[in-house]
C-alpha cells in the first residue's frame, strides 16, 4: 500500500523563471524508509513541502499534477488535517519550537488540534525520542541534538503516519547523528511510520535506509533500494554526493581493472570486508599506511547496527594501549612542536575560565584553567561533541568574548591590551551561521565593509578581487540572506578574508554543504596558503579532518584530551570512547582488513591495499 | 576634576557593549520570565491576581490621601519583594518613576520651592509608584503561560494571549541574534580611538550608531527564522486552536483557585482596610 503517490508534479514559485520541480511522479511505501538526495538547491525541501500540504495551501505558487497522501488529495483537504498525517522536522529545527519548556512543546499540537490527553501523549512522544526525565526542562537550555529530538517530538505526537526530517543530522556530532537516527529506526520499525529523510550523509543512507530517491534539477532521476543506489557512484558523483567511502574505494578498484570477481559494490564496511577480502596491505611501497611505532590498538567500534565489522574486527585489546592515556598524548605532542617552530606562538591561551550564569543562577563552566598554544603555520582540527567549547574558544581567541581569568594572546600580547583594529588584522573568524556576517544590504558593501572603515588603499579594486575570486560578481547587488547555501558560505568567507588576516577561524565550515561547495572551500584554503598562514577549522566532519589538518586538538567538557596528528588521535580507542569522535569510514574498513594499517583517505586506501 | 570626569566617561563608555551586554540583558529577561515560578506570587491563581491588579491599577489614581496611599505602597512593595522581581526590571521601574516625576521635585526645590510643593509631587509619585509597583508584581511574578491563561479566561482574544507567551520565547533568540550582529560589527567595525575625553565621547556616539545600524540586519534575520516558525505553527495546528472552543477549555481547565488565593485575597482587603482607617483617624 502506498502512503504517498506523486503524479505528474510541477511546481513554480511566484515569479520564478524555472519551475523549481518537474514532472515528478514517485510513491512511497508504507513503512519506507526513504532518503532523498541531491545536490544543494534541486528541489527537495519543496518536494517535502508538497507532501505536507503547505504547497500549495500556504506557499502560493504554480502547481500542477496529484498529490496523495494517506488516500486524501492534498489539494482538497487542509493543513490541520494533513499535519496530523505528516509530522515535518525543518532544517533550522530551532525555530519550529514555540512553547518555553520541554513537555509544553512536546504537547502543543495535541493540544491545538483538542486531544483531551495532551499531555500523555506529549509524554509518549518525548519517550520515544528519548527525552524522558526532562518534561520541565527549558528548550534554551538544551543542547543542539535534544533540541533536534523535541522537534522531531513534537512531529511524532500527534502519531502521524509519515515523519519528513530535512537534513537531520547536518550540525550534530556522531554521538547525536546515531541518536536520532537510532529514534527513527525504532519509529520505523517498532511503530510502523514511514520515515523521509533529506540526507547527504550517505554512511547513514547505507546503515539505516530502504530506499534512495536521486532529485536532480528539479525531476526525478530514479527511486531504487538503497544499497543499489549507493553503488551508482558515478550518478551520485555527478550530482554532488559522495558515495560511501567503501563504496567509492571499490569503485576505484573495478576502474583500474582489479576485484573483478566483486560483482555487486560493497556499501557498508561489512559488506567491504567481503568483497575487499583479497586485498593485501601493500607494505613496501607506501610508508604513510604503516605505524609500525605505535602499539596496535582494536578496530574502533564502528557505527551503525546493520555493519557486522564492529563485533567481527574487535580484536583483544593490548593493555599497553590502554595505558596511553589522552592526557599524556598532549603532553608529549606539545615539546615537540616547540622545538622546530618559531619561539613566540600565534595564539596562546594561559590558564584560561570562562563561565555563563543560567536562568535559575547556578554557574556552568565552559572552560576551566584552559591552556593551549597554537604555532604559526599551523593547520589545525578542533574536535569534540557539541557543546565541547569549541565555539567558546574561537570566540575567546578573536576577542568577542573575554575570560574570566587567565589570558589569551595572539603573537605574544594579550588581546585585552591590543585595539580592536590590531586584532582584526591579525585574525578573522567566520561564524558557524553565515547569516550573522550580513550586516549591510548587499554581500558588497559587507565584504568592502571593513576595508572602507579602515580606509585600505584601493578597497575597491581589492572588494572586486574577492567577489571575482569567489564567483560573487553577478550577485554582488544582492543581500547575502537571500542567497543558496553555498553561496552563503562563500560571500562569508570573502567577508573573513577582507583584511588578509595571517590567521583564519573556521567554525563548522561544511555543514549542510554537497561536495562541490565543499571542494570550493577546501580549494580557497589551499589558494589562500601565503596569506592565511594559520588556520584552525572546528567540525564534526572527520573526512575534512583527515584531508586537511596537521594537527587535531579534541575537546571534551572544555579540556584538551587530546591533541597530535591523526595517527595518534584516531589510533587511540579510549579516546574515541571517551569523547564520541569517530574517524571516517574508510579508517575503520582498512583496519578491518588489516588491524596496523592507517588509511585516512579513500586515496590512502587504494594506493595502499593491492591485490594478493 | 579633568581626572575624575574622565573616568566617569571611560566607565559610561565601556558599560555601554561590555558590562550591559546582550548577556546580561537576556539572562534578566529569562530570570524575570521563568527564573521566579516557585515564589508566592507565581503560585498564585492568575485571575485572582490579575482582580487583585485592577484594584491596585485604578484605585490610586482617585484617591489624594497620603497615608492610605501609603499603606498601599508598602503593600505593593512586600508583593514585588515576593515576586522576587529580576534586578533589571527594578532599575527600569525606579528610572521610570523618576523621569515621571522626581526630577519635577528636584527642579522645583532648586528653584526655591519648599514643602507645599513637594507635598503635590509627592503624592503623584506615590501614584505612579504605587500602580508601576502592582504591574510588575502582576506581569512579572507570574510566568507568561499562566499570565495569558488568566487573560484567556477574561475572554481575552486567543491571539493577544499567545502573543505573550510567544514573545518571551521569541525573545531570547531575538538578543541572541542581536549580539551576534553586535559582535560582526565588533569584529569587523573601526572604532574611534578613545585615549582622550573626545575619543571617549565619540566612542560612546559610535557606539549608539552600531546599535542603531544593527536593526537593519537584526530584523532581516529575524524575519527568515519567522517564516519557518509561522509554517511551524500552522503545521503544529495553531489556527485550529484559534477557532476551537473545545481547546480553550481544555487550556483553562488546569486553572484553580485555592486556599493561598483567598488568604492573598483576604491580607489585601484587610491592609487595604486598615489603611483606609488609619487614613480617616489622622
Amino acid at each position: 500500500m502506498n502512503t504517498v503517490e506523486i503524479e505528474d508534479l510541477s511546481f513554480t514559485y511566484p515569479g520564478a523563471s524555472q519551475p523549481t520541480l518537474l514532472n515528478v511522479t514517485f510513491t512511497i511505501e508504507k513503512g519506507d524508509f526513504l532518503a532523498i538526495v541531491g545536490n544543494n538547491g534541486c528541489g527537495k525541501s519543496t518536494l517535502c513541502k508538497v507532501i505536507n500540504g503547505l504547497i500549495p495551501h500556504f506557499i502560493v505558487g504554480d502547481m500542477q499534477g496529484n498529490v496523495r497522501v494517506c488516500d486524501m488529495d492534498t489539494r482538497t483537504s487542509d493543513v490541520g488535517t494533513l499535519a496530523q498525517k505528516v509530522g515535518y522536522v525543518y532544517q533550522d529545527f530551532e525555530n519550529q519550537i514555540v512553547r518555553p519548556t520541554v513537555l509544553d512543546d512536546a504537547s502543543y499540537a495535541c493540544l491545538n488540534f483538542a486531544f483531551k490527553d495532551y499531555e500523555e501523549r506529549g509524554r509518549r512522544a518525548l519517550a520515544l525520542c528519548g527525552l524522558e526525565g526532562l518534561d520541565d526542562e527549558y528548550v534554551w537550555q538544551l543542547s543542539g541534538g535534544q533540541t533536534h529530538l523535541l522537534a522531531l517530538a513534537g512531529a511524532v505526537s500527534l502519531q502521524p503516519d509519515v515523519i519528513i526530517l530535512d537534513e537531520p543530522i547536518a550540525q550534530l556530532d556522531p554521538k547525536h547523528a546515531d541518536a536520532i537516527y537510532e529514534v527513527l529506526k525504532d519509529l520505523n520499525e517498532n511503530h510502523g511510520k514511514t520515515i523521509v529523510v533529506i540526507e547527504h550523509h550517505t554512511e547513514y543512507i547505507a546503515d539505516y535506509c530502504k530506499h534512495v530517491l536521486l532529485l536532480k534539477d528539479g525531476t526525478v532521476r530514479w527511486k531504487l533500494p538503497a544499497h543499489e543506489a549507493l553503488r551508482r557512484v558515478e550518478e551520485l558523483e555527478a550530482s554532488d554526493i559522495f558515495p560511501p567511502q567503501v563504496t567509492q574505494a571499490a569503485h576505484r578498484f573495478k576502474v583500474t581493472g582489479s576485484l573483478a570477481h566483486v560483482e555487486t559494490l560493497p556499501t557498508t564496511v561489512g559488506e567491504g570486508k567481503a568483497a575487499f577480502a583479497s586485498l593485501k596491505r601493500d607494505t613496501h611501497g607506501n610508508d604513510a599506511n604503516q605505524m609500525t611505532d605505535t602499539p596496535a590498538v582494536d578496530g574502533e567500534a564502528s557505527r551503525g547496527n546493520t555493519s557486522d565489522a564492529a563485533s567481527s574486527s574487535a580484536a583483544p585489546a593490548e593493555p599497553e594501549s590502554e595505558s596511553d592515556a589522552p592526557d599524556a598524548l598532549a603532553s608529549s605532542a606539545a615539546p615537540e612542536d616547540a622545538s622546530n617552530m618559531p619561539s613566540v606562538p600565534a595564539v596562546e591561551f594561559n590558564d584560561v575560565t570562562l563561565g555563563y550564569r543560567s536562568v535559575k543562577g547556578d554557574r556552568h563552566v565552559v572552560l576551566d584553567h584552559f591552556d593551549l598554544s597554537i604555532n604559526e603555520g599551523e593547520k589545525i582540527a578542533l574536535i569534540g561533541s557539541n557543546g565541547a567549547g569549541k565555539s567558546t574558544i574561537m570566540k575567546l581567541m578573536v576577542g568577542l568574548l573575554k575570560p574570566a581569568a587567565g589570558t589569551v594572546s595572539l603573537f605574544g600580547s594579550p588581546i585585552g591590551n591590543k585595539k580592536a583594529e590590531e586584532i582584526s588584522r591579525q585574525i578573522s573568524l567566520v561564524y558557524q551561521n553565515p547569516e550573522e556576517m550580513f550586516i549591510k544590504d548587499s554581500i558588497e558593501n559587507d565584504i568592502s565593509f571593513a576595508m572602507r572603515v579602515r580606509d585600505v588603499p584601493q578597497w575597491e579594486e581589492k572588494t572586486a578581487q574577492l567577489l571575482e575570486r569567489f564567483r560573487l560578481t553577478d550577485l554582488r547587488n544582492r543581500d547575502g540572506r537571500l542567497m543558496s547555501g553555498g553561496q552563503m558560505r562563500r560571500a562569508s568567507l570573502a567577508i573573513g578574508i577582507a583584511l588578509n588576516p595571517s590567521i583564519l577561524l573556521l567554525d563548522e565550515p561544511t555543514a549542510n554543504l554537497d561536495i562541490a561547495t565543499r571542494r570550493e572551500i577546501m580549494a580557497v584554503l589551499d589558494d589562500m596558503k601565503d596569506i592565511i598562514k594559520t588556520a584552525v577549522i572546528a567540525t564534526h566532519d572527520m573526512q575534512l579532518v583527515c584531508q586537511w589538518a596537521e594537527r587535531i586538538i579534541v575537546l571534551c567538557g572544555g579540556k584538551v584530551v587530546a591533541d597530535g596528528t591523526r595517527e595518534e588521535v584516531f589510533g587511540d580507542k579510549r579516546l574515541a570512547q571517551l569523547v564520541g569522535i569517530r574517524p571516517p569510514e574508510i579508517f575503520t574498513m582498512a583496519r578491518a582488513l588489516d588491524d596496523d594499517a592507517r588509511c585516512f583517505t579513500v586515496d590512502e586506501f587504494v594506493s595502499g591495499f593491492k591485490e594478493a | 576634576m579633568e581626572n575624575a570626569m574622565s573616568k566617569t566617561m571611560n566607565k559610561l563608555s565601556e558599560n555601554v557593549l561590555d558590562k550591559f551586554s546582550m548577556d546580561f540583558l537576556r539572562n534578566q529577561v529569562l530570570k524575570n520570565a521563568y527564573g521566579n515560578t516557585d515564589t508566592v506570587i507565581a503560585k498564585l491563581d492568575p485571575r485572582i491576581l490579575l482582580v487583585w491588579y485592577v484594584f491596585f491599577a485604578l484605585v490610586p489614581w482617585f484617591v489624594n490621601n497620603v497615608p492610605f496611599l501609603l499603606g498601599c505602597f508598602i503593600l505593593v512593595l512586600i508583593t514585588t519583594a515576593l515576586a522576587r522581581v529580576a534586578g533589571l526590571v527594578l532599575f527600569v521601574f525606579a528610572l521610570g518613576v523618576f523621569s515621571q516625576t522626581g526630577y519635577l521635585f528636584v527642579v522645583s526645590l532648586l528653584f526655591g520651592g519648599d514643602a507645599s510643593t513637594v507635598l503635590p509631587l509627592l503624592i503623584l509619585t506615590l501614584k505612579v509608584a504605587t500602580v508601576s509597583l502592582a504591574s510588575i508584581t502582576v506581569f512579572s511574578g507570574l510566568d507568561p503561560d499562566r499570565l495569558s491563561n488568566g487573560l484567556l479566561w477574561f475572554g481575552v482574544p486567543e491571539r493577544l494571549s499567545f502573543s505573550i507567551s510567544y514573545a518571551y520565547r521569541m525573545l531570547p533568540m531575538l538578543m541572541e541574534e542581536f549580539q551576534n550582529v553586535l559582535l560582526s560589527y565588533k569584529l569587523r567595525g573601526n572604532p574611534p580611538s578613545h585615549d582622550t575625553l573626545m575619543g571617549k565621547i565619540r566612542y560612546l556616539i559610535y557606539q549608539v550608531k552600531v546599535i542603531m545600524q544593527s536593526f537593519y540586519p537584526l530584523m532581516l534575520n529575524t524575519a527568515k527564522r519567522a517564516r519557518t516558525t509561522v509554517e511551524a505553527l500552522e503545521l503544529r495546528g495553531y489556527r485550529n486552536a484559534a477557532s476551537n472552543k473545545e481547546v480553550r477549555k481544555i487550556m483553562l481547565s488546569s486553572l484553580r483557585v485555592q486556599y493561598s488565593d483567598f488568604m492573598f485575597i483576604a491580607i489585601s482587603v484587610l491592609w487595604v482596610a486598615l489603611s483606609a482607617l488609619v487614613s480617616t483617624l489622622i
